[in-house]
């Protein structure tokens, strides 16, 4: 292995290609870092050539690689395999381009997500997706997870803003797919790659669509007795056929952890829970539409629905939301953040039953989500240093998502599968519905050399992760 | 085996019931299975078999594709038919592939939903969603991408198979239902899908501009298509306006169709009434001009679509004009509709055009001795790793090729 090493610090240089012991330590994991696994090194390409010659490097060396963006995905998507190769794209984080008439630019994967909307803030536009970890988040992880946040309910995730990628293939071939027109023809192979997770390729240039700043937008803020009630408010108010940009809801477990810390907005701590509606597009229409969710809001049980007056008003009400998870760190010393989604018109009803399995385990369980989209995110605050607080933990993650599948939900709504939910796959999807996915796997990556032993699940994990593996396809699943 | 001996085969596993004459061009007869196990059954047999199959909706989109291709039987897919659940509250419906647009269209509008999918009301679900069809609302309802949230899908190897789902955010696995949703159904057979519904527009309004070349028709177009209510901005040469029934008196008529709240529709509005005199008109209009979008052409014309950025429509309809092209410009999502009576230079126009905008375009009708060796989709473009990837996919997914062989970009 000192020879590709030696060959990969040739094609990054030396400060490039970090495989000391101490440097390895922290790109054992990504956000899951209930696990983790040392790489064999880790390379920082700054152009599309180099991360070419480090796939071919790889390639002859027998030596799986893994790509990776900022190491911010909670489902271990960007954890190295034993003996990989961690290819962190950070520093290819420029801006190739700008094309303010036809609202597109084209960046490379290392650039910051919230660093692209500042970029074109100043030509009336923004770009759509905004995952919570947007100030470190990059463009290429987002693609590779799909990632969404609280203003996807109207303007969608990443696979709605992608207009065409370039990617190192898992053969060291270059591929430019779909187009920046947006009407690419042949298989939506844009399509499949966006959400796949590092497993087809390394993205190395993104063509994205950019969107206008709305003419005006409008922040709520209304406080239920409790969570139900502030699901049936969001029911409602998605069954009269109103698109808001954002419907969030944060309980009451949330609240008193944020109103404790530094991330404090003044929020009633006996309020059950809270819900932050926004609301954006034409003046004209905002006020009339803001009526309608107050409206919605107090039928279902909300004692006060307060406007946003001003700007400073906004960011306070956001600063409940935003500041959830870290303010989590006064409950415990861990979180496991849980992702699922179900039909929105069974919010409710899961919310009481993940409540009763947090109970029924003993755990430190709140609820901070994208209720517009049937997003949940269930936080479990833990100490891992506990073994039977952690199995207890991995017991009820396992519960909450059965009962979400058990509504007509699923596994994961933006925060992938990777290593975490692999094994969970089977809760959705029957054997021959995997089928299709080994395909489309297959079809890019044969030898299974491209961030091995993510996403697909399987027992043959080990022989999955070697390269020269042969015969895999007739392994029954 | 031969035609009479696979019909034999699937006479006797499905009934006689299930097969008639074909309906398309290509088959000597065609098979209509009832529901996924039969359908199943009929593709494992035609896998076994190396049969080669034209899988057909409603036949709306008979005319577009590679040619000429010979097959053996024609898939038809109307049987698998109906509504299966149309959840009112969380705005999405299960719907089998060959119902019509216009049955869920009508089911969907009377719990105050709409289906975001452009394609003729007579087409079928699983034809627009398996061509990716569009209509003239593309600027206000996205591509058919968007509103698929999951699908059923039958694979040549017999596989009956799901993937993605009902809920409205979903990164469960590789996105497969991207995949299939345009693919003409080389892959698998659509047998069923959910899709997202949109909120029923509380007004729609349609109005029309005559543009005169001076007053730059091309940014009037782009900034109407960018306003909040707008779903449909389009520009029309005369000739294709009087086809649906618009007479104008300029060198462009501008189509726009409002929807949306009250307010807003009207805010819209008074937009457009401020850049230039307009004039009702009925709201079926825009159906008309669905329906110019995919006429039938008289023998030996041509119509091509062009996609390409907004900034360099004007460009492309100058050229386009030159070489005696009549146009529909949507110039707010870069796509050009251009029709010749007769080839001519319509060929060597579009490529042209394309190769110096950066755009892809793909001819929807063309002569079938123009069609012969030459790819009716991707014109234009680089397509060789793009079609390198098509076919390892299709090696995969039907490796008896048994699906639609010839037809789509690539003949894969």
């Amino acid at each position: 292995m000192e020879r590709l090493i030696r060959r990969l610090r040739a094609i990054v240089g030396d400060d490039g290609c970090l495989a000391r012991d101490e440097e390895l330590f922290v790109y054992q994991c990504d956000g899951l870092t209930l696990e983790g696994t040392r790489p064999l090194a880790v390379v920082l390409p700054e152009q599309t050539s180099q991360v070419q010659a480090i796939v071919r490097a790889c390639l002859e060396a027998g030596v799986p690689f893994v790509p990776r963006g900022a190491g911010t995905g909670l489902s271990g998507g960007a954890h190295p395999v034993p003996g990989s190769v961690l290819i962190e794209c950070s520093r290819m984080d420029r801006i190739l381009e700008i094309n303010v008439a036809d609202r597109v630019a084209v960046v490379q994967p290392g650039l910051v997500n919230a660093d692209l909307s500042e970029a074109v803030r100043g030509y009336g536009l923004f770009y759509a997706p905004d995952p919570s970890s947007q100030q470190a988040c990059t463009i290429g992880g987002n693609v590779a997870e799909n990632s969404g946040g609280p203003h996807t309910l109207k303007y969608g995730t990443t696979t709605n803003h992608v207009l065409a990628v370039e990617l190192v293939l898992p053969n060291g071939e270059v591929a430019r797919l779909g187009s920046r027109v947006g009407s690419a023809e042949g298989f939506d192979l844009v399509g499949a790659i966006v959400g796949s997770e590092g497993t087809l390729g390394i993205v190395t240039e993104a063509t994205l669509r950019l969107s206008p700043v709305p003419e005006a937008a409008e922040t709520m803020l209304a406080i239920f007795p409790d969570v139900v009630s502030a699901c049936r408010a969001v029911g409602e108010v998605i069954g009269s056929g109103l698109v808001p940009a954002a419907l969030e809801i944060v309980d009451q477990r949330t609240i008193r952890a944020v109103e404790e810390s530094v991330y404090a907005a003044g929020l009633p701590r006996d309020a059950g829970a809270i819900l932050i509606a926004e609301l954006d597009g034409a003046r004209c229409e905002l006020p009339r539409e803001v009526e309608r969710v107050r409206q919605a809001a107090e039928r279902s049980g909300a004692s006060r629905v307060q406007v946003a007056a001003d700007e400073q008003e906004r960011s306070l009400f956001w600063r409940a939301r935003k500041g959830a998870f870290g303010a989590m760190g006064r409950l415990a010393p861990d979180l496991y953040v849980h992702d699922a989604v179900v039909p929105r018109a069974k919010l409710p009803e899961v919310l009481e039953a993940v409540c009763a399995i947090g109970d029924r385990h003993g755990l430190k369980l709140s609820n901070v989500f994208h209720a517009g989209d049937g997003n949940l995110h269930p936080n479990i605050s833990f100490d891992r240093r506990d073994p039977d607080e952690l199995a207890r933990v991995m017991q009820a993650g396992r519960e909450i998502l059965e009962t979400c599948v058990s509504a007509g939900g699923v596994i994961t709504g933006e925060h992938g599968v990777g290593i975490e939910k692999r094994d969970y796959m089977k809760l959705v999807f029957g054997d021959d519905d995997l089928l299709p996915m080994i395909h489309l796997r297959a079809a890019f990556d044969p030898d299974r050399v491209c961030n091995p032993g993510k996403v697909i699940p399987t027992t043959r994990f080990c022989v999955e992760s070697n390269p020269k593996a042969r015969g895999y396809d007739q392994v029954p699943l | 085996m031969s035609g009479s001996d696979i019909r034999a085969v699937l006479e006797r596993e499905l009934g006689s019931e299930s097969i008639g004459e074909a309906a398309g061009l290509q088959a000597e007869f065609a098979v209509q299975p009832g529901d996924g196990a039969a359908l199943a059954s009929t593709l494992r047999i035609m896998g076994e078999a190396r049969a080669r199959a034209q899988v057909r909706g409603r036949g709306t989109h008979d005319e577009l594709g590679n040619g000429p291709i010979e097959v053996d039987v024609e898939l038809s897919t109307r049987a698998l038919s109906g509504i299966e659940d149309l959840d009112t509250q969380d705005g999405v419906v299960r719907v089998r592939a060959g119902t019509s647009l216009a049955e869920l269209g009508e089911a969907a509008a009377r719990h105050g939903w709409e289906v975001p999918l452009g394609a003729p009301d007579s087409a079928s679900v699983g034809g627009t969603l398996a061509s990716a069809a569009i209509g003239p609302r593309r600027l206000g309802q996205g591509p058919p991408r968007d509103c698929v949230l999951g699908l059923d899908v039958v694979l040549t190897t017999g596989e009956q198979t799901r993937c993605g789902g009902r809920v409205v955010k979903n990164v469960t696995g590789f996105d497969l239902a991207k995949l299939y949703t345009g693919s003409f159904g080389a892959l698998g057979v659509i047998e069923a899908a959910w899709l997202r519904l949109r909120p029923l527009p509380e007004r729609v309004e349609v109005r029309v501009a005559s543009l005169a070349a001076a007053s730059n028709p091309m940014g009037t177009a782009i900034d109407a298509a960018r306003r909040p209510t707008v779903r449909c901005a389009a520009l029309l040469d005369p000739s294709i306006a009087e086809r649906i029934g618009i007479s104008a008196a300029g060198d462009a008529l501008l189509l726009v169709e409002f929807a949306g709240s009250e307010l807003g529709v009207r805010d819209d509005e008074s937009w457009l009434g401020g850049r230039c005199a307009v004039d009702r008109v009925d709201a079926d209009v825009v159906d008309a001009l669905a329906r110019a979008q995919g006429r039938t052409l008289p023998e030996g014309g041509v119509r091509a679509r062009i996609g390409l950025l907004p900034s360099a429509c004007g460009r492309a309809a100058r050229a386009l004009r030159a070489s005696g092209a009549e146009l529909i410009v949507h110039a707010g999502v870069g796509l050009v509709y251009a029709e010749w009576l007769a080839a001519g230079e319509s060929v060597s126009a579009v490529e042209r055009l394309v190769a110096q905008t950066h755009g892809e375009a793909r001819f929807e009708r063309l002569p079938l001795d123009l069609k012969r060796g030459r790819d009716v989709f991707g014109v234009g473009a680089d397509t060789r790793t793009r079609v390198d990837l098509m076919r390892s996919l299709k090696q995969r997914f039907d490796p008896a090729g048994v699906l639609n062989p010839g037809r789509f970009l690539g003949r894969l």
